[in-house]
């Protein structure tokens, strides 16, 4: 199996932590299941939940994966599409006192796969954080570094690279869409996939990234 | 799971700086570096360079040392490997020849740590990504950046013709106008590091 990024170990145990072995998109199946009431409210409602949630709760903590598969040679990154521009990763807010973990299989789960899999049937393999960052205001813009005012942050959000296996069933709730988007056309494209999305290839770069031939 | 490493930052303050003698760029135009380039590729095949990011903090931010050349133009300590050397023996080469004084007995203890960015060139171009893009086979340059972990004093000598420059990470961020897009982007791989930040 061609190695592309093909690098020397230097004899550091991070070796094998950094190969992600990545999958052909069609050795994935994907079916839809009924969209998770939804919390339509204004913004104005939403600013004011956000606020009411910080003041109980302290900073808002996201995780988010990062979930690659190959096509045409090529990683791509799953991301969701709603309401036909706004992207985002499988993902959400962490309850108060929730571990990372916990909380993105809890989000996976909910975005991904059938909700009524207690057992944890579908193992979901979350691998490293890759990325951190914090806004130091619910609408300001995401920063990848702690505020140099020293103000507490109210929002932060990591990013997790999660690893799959060589097949898996995906259920994605009717009012996402699902898609796999080439590394090349996410890099530098801000405008349409915002900061944090658009700098995962910088976030990848490190890793090796093995596509299998199956 | 990894949990997040950490890096010790101290104060610049805690450093101190002298000089010596200059180490001029070996070419004095973008177009003369990427025609020797073509000529070293067509003798050793891809290059390989490595660069180091050395951490200090101040004002409880953490900066980045840069090198800066004339007036403008910044790069990170580093440069190419002999073909066949081992990536952390040659980083400390580069290390040393950039910021270690001459004498032997003055040689900071390089401590090399988490390699956290891998470029891409394409072809003799200036343009890197952050992948090896489709389609391309025979990339002309990989370039990797390493976080060098500092202790709490040391001594470096600059050679006479480049600044030492410590520059936020703030104001890196997004700045592709005036560090380009490798320098720029290292805040958010940076992001993941637990800043240990010490005061002197």
């Amino acid at each position: 199996m061609p190695i592309i990024n093909a690098r020397s170990n230097n004899g550091n145990s991070d070796g094998d932590r950094l190969v992600v072995d990545i999958y052909p998109l069609s050795s994935y199946y994907f079916s839809s299941k009924p969209a998770a009431a939804s919390k339509d409210e204004t913004i104005a409602d939403r600013a004011l939940r956000l606020k009411s949630n910080y003041d109980a709760f302290g900073m808002r903590t996201c995780v988010e994966a990062v979930i690659l598969v190959e096509l045409f040679k090529h990683p791509h990154l799953l991301l969701l599409q709603s309401k036909n521009c706004i992207y985002t990763l499988p993902g959400g807010r962490l309850r108060p006192g929730e571990s990372d973990i916990d909380g993105l299989k809890r989000k996976l789960l909910s975005k991904l796969s059938v909700d009524d899999d207690d057992n944890y049937r579908t193992h979901w393999e979350v691998s490293e954080c890759i990325g951190t960052w914090w806004k130091s205001d619910f609408e300001t813009l995401p920063y990848p570094y702690l505020p140099s005012s020293g103000r507490t942050p109210k929002e932060c959000t990591k990013l997790y690279l999660v690893k799959l296996p060589s097949n898996r069933d995906f259920i994605v709730p009717k009012n996402f869409k699902l898609l796999a988007v080439p590394m090349c056309q996410l890099h530098e494209n801000r405008k349409t996939y915002g900061s944090i999305i658009a700098g995962i290839p910088q976030l990848l770069s490190r890793f090796s990234i093995n596509m299998v031939r199956t | 799971m990894v949990a997040s490493p950490v890096v010790n930052t101290y104060p610049l303050s805690s450093y101190s700086f002298g000089t010596k003698e200059p180490k001029m760029e070996k070419d004095t135009s973008v177009a003369d570096r990427l025609a020797r380039m073509k000529l070293n590729y067509m003798k050793e095949g891809m290059r390989t360079s490595v660069e180091a990011i050395l951490l200090v903090q101040e004002h409880n931010h953490p900066h980045i040392l840069l090198l800066q050349i004339g007036n403008t133009f910044c790069k990170l300590p580093g440069g190419r490997l002999k073909p066949g050397e081992n990536e952390v023996e040659g980083l400390k080469r580069k290390l040393s020849s950039k910021l270690a004084a001459n004498s032997p007995n003055m040689q900071p203890n390089w401590q090399i740590g988490e390699c956290v960015a891998v470029w891409w060139r394409p072809n003799f171009e200036t343009i890197m990504y952050p992948y090896c893009p489709p389609h391309i086979s025979k990339p002309k340059e990989c370039k990797k950046l390493y976080v060098v972990h500092l202790s709490e004093r040391e001594y470096f000598a600059v050679p006479k013709n480049l600044k030492l420059l410590a520059v936020p990470l703030f104001e890196l961020y997004d700045n592709v106008q005036r560090y380009g897009p490798v320098i720029s982007t290292i805040p958010q791989q940076l992001s993941r590091f637990q800043f240990n930040m010490i005061s002197g």
